[in-house]
């Protein structure tokens, strides 16, 4: 065990500092193609546009100090906009068991952030008990292609999506996780329909899909008929684990701290609150803990053991540290934390503080919500059985 | 001791349910929201006619001389469909300073039409560097002969836009955080100097930014002695925590009711949602916090009707700290177990939830309030 970061992991970070800054977008630029450029370079330093990529694809091959490194960094810098569904979500799964094919296919454009993509798991009656999706998919009978009927929700971006990737049922005669496929199709065709849904800030981010009758060719199917869901699995780990952003965290931290500072209480400021002062260092105290699970967990990775005990709290800990810091950042508001209006009222930070804190409110539904999380704790990591249920 | 109402408070309390029953659905009360003026007039006329406008006024200024309970019953039912007419701003915050503090001929005046719903009130105390302080007031009162002459700021004035007066509170001596040498003024809206920023709030409801210039008062208008304001605002402020906890308890009654019902029609796993142990022993927290805060309320509520200022003041602290705590912690928790239906604009539970966190930020928040039990 040794803390001190070795110099080439230093020089490592001072390479990408250095790249952030000559990458850096500058006013007026066009923004679209100042990101395409972006990543265009990124790739050019060796798979930074990919770093969780293997490099049999295309990804640096990064120790888990230099992945530590580049979250802390990229969680100051301001990167091009980005989604996880294409390079962290469908990307892993099509590497994993996806065809030469549709490898060639799919992944340069993805990587090129030239497409974009949107994941349709969950359905009205299928949320927390995934497995349970109605969604049917029906080959045709001489075997070329699929008719998809159903119905999926929350899907993020659907509205500006390409494609999707999407899991149906072509079987229910056995057990339920059995018979699930996993299919790719693109958002732009007939019998597809997409519906906004208004969430709590009145942001439009995810919606209903409706599909009628789309037709999906059979090279679409990522691997075998009725496996999808072991597939699925496995993109859940993924992303579970990038849902942490304890590097983000700290950075948020720091700014709560800044704002707190520019709020006038009596004849000081709230960051002079004891009150005020004990809730961040709390924050901070939980975060310096679960920075170190997350660099135990990216360790027991690397050494090629499955994801150790410890990165099952990563998603539970670092959602509850989100939100507990909007929520005290709506708190360091004040009465200006209501104010909803075109613009902000009063100071900078209160909208966006209090958007943020209501957005911050799914962080422990998707993804696996905490209460699942936690079962899945108990059963995988505990090691509890139960007796009945 | 006795926790019955008395007859007529069960008539209020039924006719105020029926009238939300009635009317304020959700579907109802998004569309009012959405348009101007933000609530219904006609809702407005009727709070009037069936007499709950006149509610807390003494008899000889024309009300029914109801005190904080008789408060405390039409707002928990308000609570429940989280009503969006200016009852707190009007009857509450600006008829809460004027009956205490307002000359006979200033009442006369201006009473009766607070009562029968033409005139609106409100009561502008908030400044851009106060936060929850409400003796922290730089705008200040000049006099000048025979009026005052207003400069200065207010925020987050809760339905100013809609307001016909406005209760300002302003420094007439002292320094910026003395509680002595704090004056109140009764200021008609369409004074001169006196300009208004207009905007809706996260919970639906409307506020205003006030800026004051050069803005002349007659000394006719004041309320209460001069430098002697604070002891009106702060006697105001306590009758309007009452009033929110009252709000925030039947808000949190239909968090909780709502997320027992909807745990047992969501089926996940072959079971409704109910049926997992984590969610029951979670809904149990939840109601048992509603409990407490329900308990807070009476008591604190009780002690304000007794008389009592100084043991009020006190669980009036107390009150508004549980309240806004656990008003979130059942707001958060009601929404987690919707799951994306919490998330939603479509279900109650994200309203009444954006509800709660507005109420622990009016009149100094869960902190605020506990710090100054504390001290
Ligand atoms: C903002 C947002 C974005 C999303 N984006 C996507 C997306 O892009 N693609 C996609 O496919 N999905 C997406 N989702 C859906 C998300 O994955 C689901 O909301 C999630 O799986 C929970 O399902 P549900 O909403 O049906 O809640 P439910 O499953 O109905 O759960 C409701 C509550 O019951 C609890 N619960 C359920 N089962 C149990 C149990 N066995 N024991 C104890 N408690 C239990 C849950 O923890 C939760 O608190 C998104 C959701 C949101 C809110």
């Amino acid at each position: 065990m040794d803390i001190e970061l070795s110099q080439q992991d230093q020089d490592f970070r001072q390479d990408v500092r250095q790249f952030f800054a000559d990458n850096a977008y500058k006013a007026g630029e066009d923004y679209a193609e100042w990101r395409l450029e972006w990543f265009k370079k990124a790739a050019e330093k060796g798979g930074w546009d990919v770093p969780k990529w293997s490099p049999e694809f295309g990804g640096p091959g990064w120790t888990p100090t230099q992945h530590y490194i580049w979250e802390q960094e990229t969680a100051r810098a301001t990167l091009p906009w980005d989604m996880p569904f294409g390079v962290g979500m469908v990307a892993p799964i099509i590497m994993a068991y996806g065809n030469k094919a549709q490898q060639d296919r799919f992944l340069p454009d993805i990587r090129a952030r030239r497409v974009n993509w949107c994941q349709g798991y969950s359905e009205p009656g299928a949320g927390s008990d995934l497995a349970s999706l109605k969604t049917r998919a029906e080959l045709s009978a001489d075997g070329s292609h699929y008719v998809v009927n159903g119905t999926k929700i929350w899907t993020t971006a659907a509205h500006i999506a390409d494609w999707i990737f999407c899991l149906t049922r072509t079987d229910d005669s056995g057990k339920k996780q059995e018979g699930i496929t996993f299919l790719l199709f693109p958002m732009k065709q007939d019998g597809i329909e997409v519906k906004p849904i208004i969430t709590l800030g009145g942001a439009h981010s995810v919606n209903t899909v409706y599909l009628t009758d789309v037709k999906v060719p059979v090279e679409n199917r990522i691997g075998e008929q009725g496996k999808g869901w072991t597939y699925a699995k496995g993109l859940l780990q993924h992303e579970r684990t990038g849902l942490a952003g304890l590097s983000r965290s700290l950075v948020a931290l720091e700014g709560l701290r800044d704002n707190a500072r520019s709020v006038p209480r009596g004849n000081s400021t709230l960051m002079d609150d004891p009150a005020f002062r004990a809730k961040a260092a709390e924050l901070e105290i939980d975060l310096m803990a679960a920075e170190f699970t997350e660099l135990r967990s990216l360790a027991s990775a690397a050494a090629g053991a499955a994801p150790g005990p410890e990165s099952s709290i990563l998603k539970l800990k670092g959602t509850e540290i989100q939100q507990r810091i909007q929520k005290l950042t709506v708190e360091a508001g004040g009465i200006y934390s209501a104010a909803w209006g075109p613009k902000p009222v009063g100071n900078s930070f209160a909208k966006g503080g209090m958007a943020g804190y209501l957005a911050s409110r799914a962080y422990t539904i998707y993804g696996g919500a905490s209460e699942v999380q936690k079962d899945v704790v108990a059963k995988n990591v505990l090691g509890i059985k139960r007796s009945s249920r | 001791m006795n926790f019955e109402l008395s007859e007529e408070q069960q008539l209020i309390q039924d006719s105020v349910a029926r009238f939300v029953q009635e009317n304020y659905g959700l579907e109802a009360r998004v569309a009012l929201a959405a348009k101007d003026p933000g609530f219904s007039t006609t809702h407005w006329q009727t709070m009037a006619e069936l007499g709950w406008l006149a509610l807390p006024f003494a008899e000889a200024d024309g009300g029914f001389g109801g005190n904080q309970i008789d408060v405390m019953v039409i707002m928990e039912q308000f609570g429940k469909g989280l009503i969006l007419e200016p009852y707190l701003a009007s009857i509450v915050m600006g008829g809460g300073a004027l009956k205490r503090g307002a000359s006979a001929a200033l009442k006369e005046e201006i009473l009766a039409g607070v009562i029968d719903g033409t005139y609106q009130l409100t009561l502008a105390y908030a400044e851009p560097q106060s936060r929850f302080d409400l003796h922290d007031v730089t705008t200040s009162a000049r006099v000048d002969g025979d009026s005052f002459v207003i400069n200065g700021a207010k925020s987050m004035v809760l339905n100013a836009s809609t307001a016909s007066h406005i209760v300002v509170s302003a420094r007439t001596g002292g320094g910026q955080i003395d509680e002595s040498g704090i004056s109140l003024f009764l200021l008609n809206a369409d004074t001169d100097g006196l300009t208004r920023e207009d905007f809706p709030t996260v919970d639906g409801l409307r506020a205003s930014e006030l800026a004051f210039k050069d803005v002349r008062i007659g000394a006719d208008r004041l309320i209460g002695e001069v430098d002697k304001g604070y002891e009106i605002l702060n006697a105001t402020a306590n009758d309007a925590i009452l009033a929110l906890a009252a709000e925030a308890v039947g808000a949190m009654e239909v968090l909780y009711k709502d997320t027992v019902a909807y745990t047992q029609e969501r089926e996940q796993f072959g079971h409704p949602l109910s049926d997992f142990q984590v969610l029951q022993h979670r809904m149990v927290d939840m109601f048992m916090e509603y409990e407490q805060c329900k308990s807070m309320l009476y008591r604190a509520t009780m002690e304000a009707a007794a008389g009592d200022p100084e043991t009020a003041q006190r669980t009036i602290h107390a009150l508004k700290h549980i309240v806004g705590k656990y008003g979130i912690f059942i707001g958060e928790n009601a929404v987690q177990l919707h799951g994306g239906m919490g998330m939603t604009e479509e279900l109650r539970v994200g309203h009444y939830f954006k509800r709660m966190l507005v109420i622990d930020s009016q009149f100094g928040n869960a902190d605020y309030h506990l710090q100054k039990f504390a001290a």
